[in-house]
């Protein structure tokens, strides 16, 4: 096993603060949160496991017995399992692992009728792991506008929202909505950024 | 569909920078050595990008040595040195992406620029039998693209995502490449995704104007109707690309370069897409004013 140390990336002379600084930006990074519906998540919560993992050891080898974050990896993927009497629990089955192909065919073979919101909604996360935005966005949209209510559907779009609406140099940043679980970093960066651009408009005004 | 991947200078810290540039001198001198004078004049940052992406997965950058620029000798500059293939691999790459640009141009272009296409061809064409001798992969993926372009392009209901979708593979393709296990070849087969539909849907929307200008294929713009995208909708496309871009980045182990790879895909594509987005948006101001 990995240096719990080399695995936060972290010196073993480092201090007690610094240690839980480095392990609290990890977790930052790798929390499930960020990969919402991405292909990526299994590796993520992976990531975020053994962050978890190295920090209790460090504890626990300071003697400090104090308890971690460990507590976040009750984050495990929490989306599919509630809805196992859907009509489309195999296509949800498939989704959740990775095999898309399977699960477009038993989407296409569906007649027109039996196309509710579900289907769209599922639709749109094929093609969302494929990296097909556009057709992913057009599909929660309509699975949201089919049934408003269901908080599932309206997740995926506000997900997919935030994406869009996302600029990490820009001037988008204005909106606090945006990017709200992003690390602090990025709005200083962004901020940093803001204030150039001010700059340079008074030096051309000058 | 070159060059826009780069760094936002101004946010470098100086050693970053020199390192930066180093790797670009670097590259310069390889594609020289490997191919040919000439083809050090199609470098791009494009290429510099994954010549440091490659040189930073397999930390391959052993150091850097004094030199002196070959077009230039009076100016002083750094070399970055690399143990593996690095410098090699990204020279086949740029070799191999410019032959297909100039095959896709003389297919399309106007007079004039399908007769430029057509002189340099014979020469790109040499040289990109011996990039492909070697890495036969990375060619096999840019014919590849090349075939599913024209049918995406030419298919009754194309969309946006079945047009960047050649692109996005290709990059994906290319990438996965460099993984050394499976959960790897996910994380990089993700990056590259949606680098590649970024860099073709970048490319796409800073044509607009001359696309429909030449009567061209372009996914913004609706071939029937003749309705173009708006500026805020491209961000929009543009921004999720670079996002789950970030995403996949993220969940790679880089330490070397870190703070290069991390100033482009934070501030460097950004920038370069707001340029681009603001330019789409002038456009349509100054249209409605008239």
């Amino acid at each position: 096993m990995k240096n719990p140390y080399e695995i936060l990336g972290v010196s073993e002379n480092a201090t007690d603060e610094e240690i839980k600084t480095a392990y609290r930006n990890l977790a930052k990074k790798y929390h499930p949160d960020n990969y919402t519906d991405s292909p990526l998540v299994d590796i993520a919560e992976e990531k975020m496991k053994e962050i978890n993992a190295a920090y209790d050891e460090i504890n626990q080898m300071r003697n400090k017995g104090r308890g971690s974050g460990s507590n976040n990896s009750s984050y495990n993927s929490a989306g599919y399992g509630s809805t196992s009497s859907s009509q489309f629990y195999n296509v949800r089955i498939y989704i959740q692992r990775n095999m898309i192909d399977q699960a477009e065919q038993i989407l296409d073979t569906t007649p027109q009728g039996n196309r509710t919101a579900e289907w769209f909604y599922l639709k749109g996360m094929c093609a969302f792991r494929k990296g097909w935005n556009e057709q992913a966005f057009n599909n929660f949209t309509t699975a949201c506008n089919m049934d408003p209510n269901n908080a599932e559907y309206r997740a995926a779009l506000n997900n997919m929202q935030n994406q869009r609406t996302y600029n990490y140099g820009g001037y988008n940043q204005s909106n606090p909505n945006i990017g709200g679980y992003n690390c602090s970093c990025c709005d200083i960066c962004a901020g940093m950024m803001c204030a150039d651009c001010l700059c340079d408009c008074c030096r051309v005004g000058c | 569909m070159f060059g826009y991947l780069q760094v936002q200078k101004s946010e470098l810290l100086v050693r970053e920078l020199e390192a930066y540039k180093a790797v670009y001198c670097g590259l310069c001198k390889q594609m020289g050595r490997d191919y040919s004078f000439l083809t050090r004049f199609s470098l791009s940052y494009d290429c510099t990008f994954y010549a440091m992406l490659l040189m930073s997965l397999d930390r391959s950058c052993t150091g850097f040595k004094d030199g002196r620029c070959t077009c230039n000798p009076i100016k002083k500059c750094k070399y970055a040195l690399s143990d593996s293939d690095s410098y090699h691999k990204a020279a086949a790459f740029s070799v191999i992406s410019v032959y297909y640009k100039l095959k896709d141009d003389i297919s399309d272009g106007k007079f004039f620029k399908k007769l430029a296409c057509r002189m340099l061809m014979p020469l790109f064409s040499h040289w990109r039998k011996n990039a492909a001798k070697k890495y036969s992969d990375i060619d096999k993926f840019a014919e590849q693209m090349m075939d599913m372009q024209y049918e995406a392009e030419h298919c009754n209901e194309s969309s946006i995502d079945m047009s960047a979708h050649p692109t996005a593979f290709m990059i994906a393709n290319l990438f996965s490449l460099e993984a050394k296990n499976e959960t790897e070849k996910r994380i990089y087969y993700e990056f590259g995704y949606h680098m590649g539909r970024w860099i073709y849907l970048i490319d796409a929307a800073d044509d607009i104007t001359k696309d429909i200008k030449n009567n061209n294929f372009n996914p913004f713009v609706n071939r029937r109707t003749g309705e173009i995208k708006s500026g805020e909708y491209i961000s929009s496309v543009l921004n999720q690309s670079l996002a789950r871009a970030y995403e996949a980045y993220n969940l790679i182990d880089i330490v070397d370069f870190k703070g290069i790879l991390d100033n482009m895909i934070l501030l460097g594509f950004p920038n370069v897409q707001n340029k681009v987005t603001d330019k789409i948006n002038t456009e349509a101001n100054n249209e409605k004013s008239l």
